[in-house]
Order: C-alpha cells, then sequence, then structure tokens
C-alpha cells in the first residue's frame, strides 16, 4: 500500500516447545495501514505466532521491532509499554468476567494509562459506540452473546489506541449466525486504516479486505502474497490443497 | 458462657483475619512465584497443616514466644496460632479459585499493558475472592470449632467457661448441651453471612447453585 517504513517488523521468531518445534524462525512485517491475514491448518503455528508478537509466549529468539524500535522484552516498563501499543483480540474473547461491557473497555485506560474514571469511562462509550454496542455498556460478559463479547473485545483493544492489532482467529468460536457483526466490525477497521495482522478461516473475508495473505503450515511461512495469487493461483502444492480444502468446509466461491 | 461466645468470636474473627490476610500473598506466590519462593511456601504450608493444633499453641505458647522474650495474652497468642494455621488452609482454598479461573483473563490484563502485579489485584483477585467463599464458609466452621482447643491455654472462651461452670454445678449435661448449641448457632449466622456475602458480590448472569 505505501512505501514507508514497517510499523510492526518481526524477525528469525522461533519457538520449541520441548523438542516440538512450533515456529520456525518466522520473519514478516507490516506497513502502517496494511492488513495482513494468517491462514494455514490447526497446528500450523498462527496463534503461537500471534501471541510471540506481543511476548504473551516468550518466543525463544527473535526479534521484534515496533516503528523501527527493536523491543527488550526483558525490560518489564518496555514491554508494558509496548503491549499496550499492540492491541490483542483471542479467538475465545478473554473479557474480565466480573466486569461491565463498559468497565471491561475503560479498565485499561483507568489501570494502564492511569486515565481518570469519568474520562475512562466516557472514552470507553465512544468505543463501545463504534462497535454498536452502547446499549450493552451495563451487562456483564455471561449476559452478552458471542458475537457482543467479541465487539467488547474489539472496543476494549481500540481504546487503547493501538498502532497495530493482532486478532488471533477472532471469528471461530461464534455460532455461524454470529459471525458476520464480528467481519463488519473488523472490515470497519480494516476500512478506517488500522493496521492488522489476522489470523483467520474466513478465506472469502480475508481475499476481500488483505493486502496480503501469509500461508502457514508446521510452524514456516509456506508462501506469501496478494490474495488473488495465494487463493488462485498457489505456487504451493499445500498451499493449493489447504485452499481448496478450506473451501470444501466453508463453501466458499473461490473457483 | 455468653462472655466465653465473645472471646471465641474474637479469637476466630482474629484468625480468619490473620488468614486471609497471609493466605492471599501465599496463595498468589504459590502459583505465580519463583520455583524457590514456591518450595519455601510448601514448606510453610506442610508444616501448619500438618502439626495439630494443641501441639502448635503449646510450641507458641510456651516454646517460641518466650524464647523470644515476648509475653502475650493467650488470647493473643490462640488468634495468631488459628491464624497462622488458617494463613495455610486459605491460601489452598485461593490457590484453587485462582487456577480455576481461565488462563486467558491473564493473558487479556498482560496484552492491554497491565504489569503482572496490577493483573493479579484488578483482574484476577477479584474473581478469585468471589469463588472462594464457600471454601471460606467451609474454613470458618472449621476454625470455629477448633477454637474450642484454645481453652488449654487457659482462654476464656466457650469451652473454658462451660467447664469452668460445670465443675463447680455439676450440670454436665445441661452445661455441655448448652455449649454445643452455641457453636451451632454461630455456625449458622457465619455460614448464613457469608452465603448472603457470596449473594451480594455475585457476577450477574451466573447461575447460583
Amino acid at each position: 500500500m505505501t512505501n514507508r517504513d514497517p510499523i510492526l517488523k518481526i524477525e528469525n521468531i522461533s519457538k520449541k516447545y520441548g523438542s516440538k518445534e512450533i515456529l520456525r524462525s518466522i520473519s514478516l512485517e507490516i506497513k502502517k495501514g496494511e492488513t495482513k491475514v494468517l491462514i494455514g491448518p490447526s497446528g500450523a503455528g498462527k496463534s503461537t505466532l500471534l501471541q510471540c508478537i506481543n511476548f504473551l509466549v516468550m518466543p525463544d529468539t527473535g526479534k521484534v521491532y515496533l516503528d523501527g524500535r527493536c523491543i527488550n522484552s526483558r525490560k518489564k516498563k518496555e514491554l508494558y509499554t509496548y503491549r499496550q501499543q499492540v492491541g490483542m483480540i483471542f479467538q475465545d474473547f478473554n473479557l474480565f468476567d466480573h466486569l461491565t461491557a463498559l468497565e471491561n473497555v475503560s479498565i485499561g485506560l483507568i489501570r494502564v494509562k492511569k486515565i481518570k474514571r469519568s474520562e475512562a469511562n466516557e472514552r470507553a462509550m465512544q468505543e463501545l459506540k463504534r462497535v454498536g454496542l452502547e446499549e450493552h455498556a451495563n451487562k456483564y460478559p455471561a449476559q452478552l452473546s458471542g458475537g457482543q463479547k467479541q465487539r467488547v473485545s474489539i472496543a476494549r483493544a481500540l481504546a487503547m489506541d493501538p498502532k497495530v492489532m493482532l486478532l488471533d482467529e477472532p471469528t471461530s468460536a461464534l455460532d455461524p449466525e454470529l459471525v458476520g457483526e464480528v467481519l463488519n466490525v473488523i472490515r470497519n477497521l480494516v476500512e478506517s486504516g488500522m493496521t492488522m495482522l489476522m489470523a483467520t478461516h474466513q478465506i472469502n473475508f480475508a481475499a476481500a479486505v488483505a493486502d496480503e495473505i501469509i500461508f502457514m503450515e508446521n510452524g514456516t511461512i509456506i508462501e506469501h502474497g496478494p490474495p488473488q495469487e495465494i487463493l488462485f493461483k498457489p505456487k504451493n502444492s499445500r498451499t493449493k490443497s489447504f485452499c481448496s480444502k478450506i473451501n470444501e468446509i466453508y463453501g466458499d466461491m473461490l473457483t | 458462657m455468653v462472655e466465653g461466645s465473645i472471646v471465641t468470636i474474637g479469637v476466630v474473627f482474629g484468625a480468619m483475619f490473620l488468614g486471609l490476610i497471609l493466605g492471599v500473598p501465599i496463595a498468589i506466590g504459590q502459583v505465580y512465584g519463583k520455583p524457590f519462593l514456591r518450595k519455601i511456601i510448601a514448606v510453610y504450608v506442610w508444616f501448619f497443616r500438618g502439626i495439630p493444633l494443641l501441639v502448635l499453641l503449646f510450641l507458641f505458647y510456651f516454646g517460641f514466644l518466650p524464647l523470644l522474650g515476648l509475653n502475650l495474652p493467650a488470647f493473643t497468642v490462640a488468634s495468631i496460632v488459628l491464624g497462622l494455621i488458617s494463613s495455610a488452609y486459605q491460601s489452598q482454598i485461593f490457590r484453587g479459585a485462582i487456577l480455576s479461573l481461565p488462563e486467558g483473563q491473564l493473558k487479556a490484563a498482560r496484552a492491554l499493558g497491565m504489569s503482572d502485579f496490577s493483573a493479579i489485584c484488578n483482574i484476577i483477585l477479584p474473581q478469585a475472592l468471589r469463588l472462594s467463599i464457600p471454601g471460606w464458609s467451609n474454613e470458618y466452621s472449621i476454625i470455629l470449632k477448633d477454637s474450642a482447643v484454645t481453652y488449654a491455654l487457659g482462654v476464656p472462651e466457650i469451652m473454658a467457661r462451660t467447664h469452668f461452670v460445670a465443675t463447680r454445678t455439676y450440670e454436665h449435661l445441661i452445661l455441655y448441651a448448652t455449649a454445643g448449641l452455641l457453636y451451632l448457632i454461630l455456625t449458622f449466622a457465619g455460614t448464613k453471612a457469608l452465603r448472603i456475602l457470596e449473594e451480594k458480590v455475585r457476577i450477574p448472569g451466573y447461575a447460583t447453585r
């Protein structure tokens, strides 16, 4: 999209659990406003990669750069400041169960950014409006549907004004009829120029919004490129077989 | 004997409170601490859960405290010893509650840029303490009854008063029955109060059992 320097860059990230290699020297970069989508079979390492990027899982080796600055994850202050700038959306939402939707969104502002409660609540309300949930502000997570929960979690991440957002299969835990509302919110984010790295199985959606699709398998990036290229004329046979399988399962109209 | 009840309540509340303020950090240390800290805590818990109450009472009252040159009243020693024992048990209640929370709660807090300390205070504990109330009510009823043993130090609680009167009047049946009844009432009042608390802090949307 642009020729500027990447906002997020990762270099040679590797991760092993015991002797099992989950990530093998993964590198990628994202420029401001870009949306990149990770696809690949379960166990490919997509989730681990996303969690390594904001050090929720500590990578064994590799470097992460935000705005050209290498992040030293051993320095707590630096790590916490970095994480504030990287929004994370989880597959199973991970809303704080003891807080209302509004409090879920404002707690980061209050406790991390140290913003006054009244201002934080105002900002949180704005973000809830943005995801269409202002009427549900005072409900607790257990009183919300899956789709609503995921939208609250998006609002929670947005309230921190992240420079990049990482989305880990944001619709995989949802009932089919709730997927659309979450994808709509994400599409709005794409249009508003948010920089995102998203793992998903929603190939159609990926094709529509991604600047680049990255196909991962067995902890490595097999192939990456524009959606048209990866989905319609993949060079690699494994990419091809994965896309056709996904096609069957989700009934997408790719071919 | 009613005065005895007040002393009993004093000992139990002191012990529960001490157990709470020690038990929470112990549980946190045991779940999130470094291996060395976890080992120390494991020894602590093993010590206070492994030695009979009566032995610990005598050990502290006649042993450790005089050795340190401290001459504390029996009431205080009883509260402290019961509190230390309770902290070991309570820490396990809290530990269980913390471990029962989904891992994602801490992850989500960290992802927002919260320090681990802030995440534990703002996200983990408010949920874990709620889940601890049923276990806590169990602990209360156990301490309440254990407090009768402090009679051996001469703490003027229900049991000591009852015994004192009984040796004078020989009305054993009626007196000990009354003592039993007092304990029953105190157990009921305490567990009922905790049940109300549980209901009060219940997170909406979760079913009560």
